[in-house]
């Protein structure tokens, strides 16, 4: 079972942009702003940007202090707003997309959308030198192919603005030493299961790797000896109950069991040496604010 | 064949939408009816729980559900390409020959969302004439944009019924032959921001052209399922505020479509009496430890109940036309008895009744 120094593995060596991914529902955003209170804890000041209406971050980060800014990024005017530099002019580019053959294009491409929000991220990051910038990235069904897109599209262009705004993208953001990938997961054999796929996705196709592993929600072992005794109820007026006790009990006992083989499976696929760290976050029966999140990434607070 | 009842269920991630589609699809079936379930994003939880397989015909589930049918339909992402470009050039063997040398298509291969949901429901609609389908539940992808699926479609006949696509082609053609000057200015500036790609993003568009008439009759399809005035839109949250502004924001979003949600279901939403708490309290000689765990399982269940109380409210008060169901948050070990489980729930209400079955 992997040991959960979570002082030591919950935020030290992050790269200056952080990705906060993983599927809808996991605690993605409670992760994210955690890790943004703990940096600008730690350093002073960081950005903790979302994607749409800015109430993920409202309702996360009620307390915000000062040196932590916000920053929402609407992804459907990531396009145009990506696109200037492509066409060469804010002017030049909104001549190009109003354009009656391309608009319908760009409405219904794949990938452009997820490239133009890429671009704003390695904008936003360019903008905030030597800050943390902790993005908390929008729920995909489709995996980790947004993050993709860049390498992608350098491959196909081979040269010219497309091609630059792409090899920029991988240059500056998502490349190692430049960008560090959170996976936020829960506690349940088949989410788990379903992330590792995703993780060896992202080191195998992407070529990033995961820097943690974040498994939300982990339900507390039973009280040592509660089984027994229940077992030894089994007689007489409190039988029935205690049956019923028992097989609770014994749910949520063989449910966190198959949750620790899974993880137990993941340390023992790590390929060649290569390190998931980590971390195990407590389930609690409300749900966290940031800051209470913040206290568990960078305390020991997850057992 | 008679147009199926399609059933719709969105919602945001982690709600257990997947498990309350599968029991909604269950008790439905338990009462007669002929019923496929649709995932749109490949859940495990679904091949757990009910047997649903990957691939792209739909089969029947091995599950008791007296007179009815059940069949499930799981297509794999992953092949949503390849599939579409199957049905859509089934007779043209040449233009497959391109594609498959084209290198815009060889890169959209891996990451295509949009194309996915279109092939989903093309097979959802040969599945349900293949099966003589009475209702078909559809599981979306679990995300605020899920319901953007419904109108993907459109975008892409659009596309390709527009001038857009001819203007593409041509400007491929002019590009292959170097003939800079009859170029128009947007096409100076696409063909300068598209390198050496422009040739391969025209050259698509040129195979797309022949398909133009097969695309919109596949088209007409999805939205004959999703977008019909009979669909039902059902939406699934659990109660955190997270699950609550998902639902909100889907709302507004079927309204900007001119569509009305028919309920809500909160799933785990409490959990069913346990009458054996209070009995083992009374018990005597019980350890500190033993009264402690009683008591954390009355704490919980405790701020469940506020949890959904709150977030009842809070949907009575912005969406008072709307029907809420709650459904029960039940604890197993194997999937399929948690779906047996909240099947029960959906058998006991009118909330998600259908007519009666044709048989």
């Amino acid at each position: 079972m992997p040991t959960n120094d979570a002082k030591s593995v919950a935020y030290a060596p992050l790269a200056p942009a952080v990705f906060v991914t993983g599927k809808g529902g996991v605690g993605k955003t409670t992760v994210a702003a955690g890790l943004a209170l703990a940096a600008a804890e730690a350093e002073g000041e960081a950005v903790y940007v979302e994607f749409g209406d800015a109430a993920a971050g409202r309702r996360v980060l009620r307390d915000r202090p000062v040196g932590l800014e916000h920053v929402t990024l609407d992804p459907a005017h990531a396009v145009v707003r990506a696109a200037e530099p492509v066409f060469g002019s804010a002017a030049l580019a909104k001549l190009a997309l109003d354009n009656f053959a391309l608009r319908p294009v760009i409405r219904a491409a794949p990938a452009i959308r997820e490239l133009g929000v890429l671009e704003l991220a390695r904008r936003v990051v360019a903008e905030h030198p030597g800050k943390r910038v902790v993005f908390d990235m929008p729920a995909t069904g489709h995996s980790v192919a947004w993050l993709k897109v860049a390498r992608q599209g350098r491959e196909l262009f081979e040269r010219g603005p497309l091609y630059e705004v792409c090899s920029r993208i991988e240059r500056e953001l998502v490349s190692e030493g430049m960008a560090s990938i959170v996976v936020v997961t829960l506690p349940e054999r088949l989410v788990l299961l379903e992330t590792l796929g995703l993780c060896d996705t992202l080191e195998d196709e992407v070529g990033l790797r995961v820097d943690r592993l974040i498994v939300n929600r982990v339900p507390a072992a039973p009280p040592p000896g509660i089984l027994d005794e229940v077992v030894s109820l089994t007689d007489g007026e409190f039988a029935e109950a205690a049956k019923s006790f028992g097989d609770l009990l014994r749910i949520r006992d063989t449910v966190r069991e198959q949750v620790m083989h899974a993880l137990e499976d993941t340390v023992a696929r790590q390929p060649n040496g290569r390190d998931r760290p980590l971390t195990l976050l407590p389930l609690a029966t409300k749900a966290p604010s940031g800051a209470v999140a913040s206290a568990w990434l960078t305390d020991a607070g997850a057992t | 064949m008679s147009r199926p009842e399609v059933i719709v269920c969105a919602g945001g991630g982690g709600v257990g939408k997947t498990t309350a589609s599968a029991a909604l699809a269950l008790s439905l079936a338990r009462k007669g009816h002929r019923v496929l379930i649709v995932s749109i994003d490949p859940a495990r939880r679904l091949a757990d729980a009910m047997g649903v397989e990957l691939g792209t015909s739909a089969r029947a589930l091995s599950v008791d559900v007296g007179r009815g049918q059940l069949f499930g339909l799981m297509p794999d992402p992953d092949d949503a390409l390849r599939t579409f470009i199957e049905v859509l050039f089934e007779d043209e063997p040449d233009s497959v020959e391109r594609l498959l040398h084209n290198r815009l298509y060889l890169a959209l291969e891996a990451a295509v969302p949009g194309i996915h949901e279109i092939v989903t429901m093309t097979l959802t609609w040969r599945a349900s004439v293949e099966n003589d389908i009475e209702v078909v539940i559809i599981d979306t992808a679990p995300s605020r944009n899920a319901i953007d699926f419904i109108t993907y479609p459109k975008r892409l006949a659009k596309l390709l019924g527009g001038r857009a696509v001819g203007w593409m082609a041509a400007m491929g053609r002019r590009t292959h032959l170097g003939d800079d000057n009859k170029m128009g200015r947007v096409e100076k500036l696409l063909v300068r921001a598209l390198g050496p790609a422009a040739r391969d993003v025209a050259g698509l568009f040129a195979e797309m052209a022949r398909v133009r008439e097969r695309f919109i009759m596949l088209n007409e399809h999805t939205s004959e399922l999703l977008l019909h005035p009979d669909t039902r839109y059902f939406l699934v949250a659990s109660p955190t505020a997270a699950a609550r502004d998902d639902v909100d924001f889907l709302i507004r979003k079927l309204r900007s479509l001119k569509r009305e949600a028919r309920a809500i279901f909160l799933n785990s939403a409490f959990v069913l009496p346990r009458p054996w708490i209070e009995t083992l309290q009374s018990a005597e000689g019980v350890s500190g430890a033993f009264r402690e765990a009683l008591a954390d399982l009355q704490r919980e269940e405790a701020v469940r109940n506020a949890a959904t109380e709150r977030i009842s409210r809070s949907f009575a008060h912005k969406h008072p036309e709307l029907r809420r169901l709650l459904l029960p948050h039940v604890e197993a070990i194997e999937p399929r008895a948690i779906v047996h489980a909240i099947a029960d729930q959906f058998a006991g209400s009118a909330i998600a009744a259908l007519p009666n079955p044709r048989r």
